[in-house]
């Protein structure tokens, strides 16, 4: 029971951190990004290639992949997203054109890391050591991924509602129209927290390869989950990620412990709709008027 | 300070403004009046960078041009609006709109003081920095509008019908406000409907009529001028009063 709760909340853990980024994309941005999976993958191949060829400890790789995720995102939105952003009218129109554009990019970046890689499962060890935590023994890997993931939502949630920054991407995703009233250029705002969505799935991807087997195509799988939690814990709401994440993973761990590990996904969406039927917002959501 | 000329706005086929132009000093106050759908509300988002504009507008403040600019830079130049439904952040606390209000960097030296001089204006604010502005009433939500806009440092600030949805009394206190505010040296320029209150404070103001502006003066000028006696101050009754 210890154990399976352990291991939900690790897991949990790495969804919230999954979630945050395209909450920061879909919330802010408006950018609905279906190849969100993708990109987590590839910072996991990224990963995987800067271990097994280089020998780079994928700790220290974070400090290659992440702003490498936050480039390829901000040239992502600068080429191919902000031509839809100029011409949308509403904020819906751009919904609807970013999730078009971005189902062709899930394609684009799948069938690049499948010519490279091959449709293979790949995993590496990286720090497969038993620990020994509250009478339970849990991989360190494990431990340390989650213990990343909790330090990088709280950094990002302190700095977006302490600094000054941080306030005015919160800004741009409640109100656009208004966010110009102070003069913040909203374009360059989605842009960065865009960029910024893109470092953190970066981060989690090397995370996640750290204990994770992974293919080429299992990045619809991650976008799904991201986007279950996103919109369970309402969009554009880091602590509804958080709360939504946990849920996820503690949900499926207990599941597939004491039930059927083939029920997991069901669980999942079971859950998603039994939120959305109580709070059709999210858990942390307000009603659109 | 602020100097506008040959504004025109269209929505489609429909004309929403022609040739509009209009000037606001140095801690001037300047009203704007005019029926539903005249153009006012047009005008004031033309000048602030919100709505296009038809060619060959001319905008400047304090000697800069500033049309053709993007709406945040507008602000930048020191022009703030506070549009017809306050335009303020409903989710965010009083103290985080303050704070974005202070975005531009015009506005970065001497916030604190800034932020001080707006608290004073409205003490109520300085009660309630934590409260999310959504919880909060008609009148409290107007003062966190204009208390934004004074954080961006202006030079010249834009008021749409501020006293929409307000008391009489509440009026009273916001246009004693607004009075203040000019005394600290800033042009303000307000789109009203409620034409006595307004006029009363205002140094000039401005007749709009589909789409044109038909007329102008001083404000006990126009208090006096029939037109604004029929359409605005209750007719032949004020006038015999």
């Amino acid at each position: 029971m210890t154990n399976a709760i352990f291991t939900g909340l690790m897991l949990g853990g790495m969804y919230a951190l999954i979630a945050m980024g395209l909450t920061l994309q879909y919330g802010v941005a408006r950018i609905m990004n279906l190849s969100y999976g993708e990109f987590l993958v590839a910072a996991a191949f990224s990963s995987y290639w800067l271990f097994t060829g280089w020998a780079l400890n994928p700790l220290l790789g974070l400090a290659l992949v992440i702003p490498a995720g936050f480039g390829v995102s901000l040239l992502l939105y600068r080429v191919l997203l902000t031509p839809l952003v100029r011409r949308a009218r509403t904020r819906g129109a751009l919904e609807v054109d970013s999730i078009l554009a971005t189902f062709g990019m899930m394609f684009i970046v799948q069938g690049i890391m499948l010519s490279m890689f091959g449709g293979a499962y790949f995993s590496y060890s990286f720090l497969a050591i038993p620990v020994s935590l509250f009478g339970e023994i849990l991989a360190l890997n494990r431990l340390i991924a989650f213990g990343l993931a909790v330090a990088v939502g709280l950094a990002l949630y302190l700095a977006l509602t302490r600094t000054r920054l941080g306030t005015s991407i919160r800004a741009v995703a409640v109100d656009p129209m208004a966010a110009q009233l102070v003069a913040i250029d909203v374009v360059r705002t989605s842009a960065f927290a865009f960029a910024l969505g893109g470092a953190l799935v970066a981060a989690a991807g090397v995370l996640i390869s750290m204990f994770l087997t992974f293919s080429a195509s299992s990045g619809v799988i991650f976008t799904m989950k991201a986007l279950i939690v996103v919109v369970m814990g309402g969009v554009g709401n880091l602590l509804g990620c958080l709360v939504a994440g946990l849920a996820l993973g503690l949900s499926e761990s207990l599941v597939a412990t004491f039930v059927d590990p083939g029920l997991t996904l069901a669980v999942n969406f079971a859950l998603f709709l039994g939120v959305l039927l109580v709070k059709p917002a999210g858990l942390f959501g307000r009603a659109q008027r | 300070m602020l100097e506008v000329a040959d504004i025109s706005v269209a929505y489609g086929q429909h004309r929403a403004l022609t040739d509009a132009g209009l000037s606001v000093g140095r801690s001037e106050i300047v009203v704007i009046l005019g029926a539903n759908g005249a153009g006012k509300t047009s005008l004031l988002k033309a000048i602030a960078g919100i709505v296009a504009c038809l060619p060959g507008k001319r905008v400047t403040l304090s000697g800069r041009d500033i049309a053709g600019l993007p709406a945040h830079e507008i602000v930048e130049a020191g022009l703030a609006l506070v549009p017809e439904g306050r335009g303020i952040f409903a989710d965010l606390t009083v103290a985080e709109n303050l704070l974005l209000g202070a975005n531009p960097k015009r506005a970065r030296d001497g916030e604190a003081a800034r932020r001080e001089r707006v608290l004073a204006l409205f003490p109520r604010l300085g009660e309630r920095l934590g409260q999310t502005v959504r919880t909060m009433s008609g009148g409290e939500q107007q003062m966190v509008a204009i208390g934004r806009a004074l954080m961006s440092n202006p030079d010249v600030l834009l008021l749409d019908e501020p006293s929409l949805g307000l008391s009489p009394l509440l009026v009273r206190e916001l246009f004693a406000s607004l009075r203040k505010v000019r005394e600290s040296g800033v042009g303000l320029l307000l789109v009203e409907q409620n034409a006595r209150e307004s006029l009363a404070i205002a140094d000039r103001g401005y007749l709009i009529e589909n789409g044109k502006i038909t007329g102008s003066g001083t404000g006990t000028e126009l208090m006096s001028n029939d037109a604004v006696q029929r359409a605005y101050l209750g007719g032949i009754v004020a006038s015999a009063v």
